[in-house]
C-alpha cells in the first residue's frame, strides 16, 4: 500500500508535530508513504474558491496531477484539504465543461488532470485500509480506562456525494468512534457531536461568535460525556479546539481544560512514539493524558 | 407554456434587472438556486445561523432569488460560512446552499466587496504557496525534529513559479487583486 502524503498548511507550518505522527503512524501500519513533491495550499475556502470555480478546481487539479504523475492515491489527514480536493474531483468528473477549462489552464503549465488519483482521507485508511484488527495488535499502549470525546469534524462527513468513503449516516458518525474503541477507550456519543467547532472562516469574521460556538459545544462534552481527552481526525478542528480551550479557560468562561490531539497522534502514542516529537506543540497540555497512557503515573 | 403553468400565481414580477442577479449566482456555481422552497432545513443546521449571524444560507437565497444584490453587498456573514456543507447534505431540493453562499462570494468579489483577511490569504497563496503561512515555521518544524522546510512550494521554487503561472491564468490575474508579477 502507498499513498501520496498531502501536506496542506497546517500541518506543516503550524503544527508539524501532527506531521511527524504521520510519518510516524503509516510505515508502521505497512504503508508507505511518498512526498508530493511541490504541492501547494489545497487551496482553502476563503482563497480561490472564493474567487474563481474554474480557477478554484484548476490549484486543486495542480495537486492531484502530481500525485497522478507518481501513479498514488492522496492521503490527507486535513479536513480543509480533504474537502476542497474531494469536491474539485467531483465537480471535473461530473462537468466536462468545468473539466476543458481547467485542463487548458493546465496546459499553460504543461500539465493535464486525468482523474486517475483518488482523495483519501488518512482516518479512514486506518479504518478501511488497514483495518481495526491490525491497529489492535499493534498497539504496544492501549487507552483501558480512558474516556474520549470524538471530533469527526464537518468535511469528514459532508457532502457525503463527494467522498470516496462515506459515513452509514452521515448524522450518526462511527469510524472515528470505533477506531478509539478498538485502541481500548470508551468514546460515547454525544448531542453535539456534529456541530462545527466555529473555526474558518467563522472565525476570522467574527473571532468571539467563533469562541462562543465552541464554548456551547465544549460544555455540553463536558457535560455529556466528561472526556480525559478530545479526539478529531482534523487539523482544523485540533488547532480550534487546543488554542480555545486555554483561551477561554484564560477568559474564566470554563473552568475545566480537556487536550485535544488528531487521532493520529494519539495512535503514533500508542505505537511507542516519542509525545515530544508527536504531540509536543498542544497549547493546552496533553501530559497527563499520555502520563496515563503510557503508564508513567 | 400549458395551461396547468399558465393557472398559476406569479407572487414577484422580477425586472430583467433583478433575473440578472439569479443568473449570476448561477453562473458562478450556485446552479440550483431557484429550486429553493425555503423551508429553512439549511438555516437549521448552519453553523453561522447558530453563532447569531442575521444573515444566512437560506435568507441569501430568499433575497438573491428576489433579485436583491445591493443591499447585501456589505454584509459580513458570506464571509463567516465554515464550508461545512451540512446545508448541502440536508438539503431535501437539492438546492447545494453551500455553492448559492460561494457563488454569492465570487460576485462579491468582483464588485471588491470582501474582508482584508481574504485578500492575505490571496497574497501569500501567490507568494508562498501557502494560504495560511507563519514566518516562524522553520523553528516551529525543527523543533520537531523536521527538515526547515516541507517538501511544499516552499522548498520546490519551480514549482511555486509553475503555481504563480496558473494563478495568473485564474480571474485572480485578470481582476487584480493583489499584484502579481
Amino acid at each position: 500500500m502507498k499513498f501520496g502524503l498531502f501536506l496542506g498548511c497546517n500541518i506543516p507550518l503550524r503544527r508539524p508535530d501532527l506531521e511527524v505522527a504521520l510519518r510516524y503512524v503509516y510505515p508502521k501500519l505497512g504503508v508507505e508513504l511518498v512526498d508530493l513533491e511541490g504541492a501547494s495550499c489545497c487551496p482553502t475556502w476563503g482563497t480561490m474558491p472564493s474567487v474563481d470555480l474554474a480557477g478554484w478546481c484548476s490549484v486543486s487539479a495542480r495537486n492531484m496531477c502530481i500525485a497522478e504523475e507518481k501513479g498514488v492515491d492522496i492521503l490527507t489527514v486535513c479536513g480543509s484539504c480533504y474537502g476542497s480536493l474531494s469536491e474539485t474531483r467531483h465537480k471535473l468528473l461530473h462537468d466536462a465543461r468545468l473539466r476543458d477549462e481547467v485542463n487548458r489552464m493546465l496546459g499553460e503549465i504543461g500539465k493535464e488532470w486525468r482523474g486517475t488519483s483518488q482523495i483519501r482521507h488518512g482516518v479512514w485508511i486506518l479504518y478501511k485500509d488497514i483495518g481495526l484488527e491490525k491497529i489492535r495488535k499493534s498497539l504496544k499502549y492501549t487507552l483501558d480506562g480512558l474516556t474520549i470525546a470524538v471530533q469527526p469534524g464537518c468535511h469528514f462527513l459532508w457532502p457525503s456525494e463527494v467522498y470516496v468513503d462515506k459515513e452509514r449516516n452521515p448524522f450518526r458518525p462511527r469510524v472515528l468512534i470505533e477506531l478509539c474503541e478498538a485502541m481500548g477507550a470508551k468514546a460515547p456519543d454525544y448531542s453535539t457531536i456534529t456541530d462545527c467547532c466555529g473555526t474558518g472562516g467563522l472565525r476570522s469574521t467574527n473571532l468571539e461568535k467563533s469562541l462562543k460556538l465552541f464554548e456551547r459545544k465544549i460544555k455540553s462534552i463536558k457535560e455529556e460525556v466528561d472526556p480525559d481527552l478530545v479526539v478529531t481526525s482534523c487539523s482544523s478542528c485540533l488547532l480550534q479546539y487546543d488554542g480555545s480551550v486555554k483561551t477561554l479557560k484564560d477568559k474564566g468562561r470554563i473552568n475545566f481544560e480537556i487536550p485535544t490531539l488528531h487521532i493520529v497522534q494519539l495512535l503514533a502514542i500508542c505505537l511507542g512514539a516519542n509525545p515530544d516529537q508527536v504531540a509536543g506543540l498542544a497549547v493546552t497540555s496533553p501530559e497527563e493524558v499520555i502520563k496515563k497512557i503510557r503508564g508513567e503515573e | 407554456m400549458n395551461n396547468l403553468d399558465s393557472d398559476l400565481p406569479t407572487p414577484v414580477i422580477l425586472t430583467e434587472l433583478e433575473k440578472g442577479v439569479i443568473e449570476e449566482i448561477k453562473e458562478h456555481g450556485g446552479e440550483n438556486i431557484d429550486r429553493c422552497i425555503q423551508c429553512g432545513k439549511c438555516a437549521g443546521s448552519c453553523p453561522v445561523a447558530l453563532a447569531g449571524f442575521l444573515w444566512f444560507n437560506k435568507r441569501f437565497i430568499h433575497a438573491l432569488t428576489l433579485g436583491i444584490k445591493e443591499e447585501i453587498l456589505d454584509i459580513p456573514s458570506p464571509w463567516a460560512c465554515v464550508s461545512c456543507n451540512k446545508c448541502t447534505e440536508i438539503c431535501p431540493r437539492d438546492v447545494k446552499p453551500f455553492e448559492v453562499v460561494f457563488a454569492l462570494r465570487r460576485v462579491l468579489v468582483e464588485e471588491l466587496a470582501m474582508p482584508t483577511l481574504t485578500m492575505e490569504g490571496l497574497r501569500t497563496l501567490y507568494e508562498y504557496g501557502h494560504a495560511v503561512y507563519q514566518t516562524t515555521y522553520p523553528e516551529t518544524r525543527k523543533k520537531v525534529g523536521l527538515p526547515e522546510k516541507p517538501p511544499t512550494t516552499l522548498a520546490y521554487p519551480e514549482a511555486l513559479e509553475e503555481l504563480r503561472a496558473l494563478l495568473r491564468e485564474t480571474k485572480l490575474g485578470e481582476i487584480g487583486l493583489i499584484p502579481m508579477e
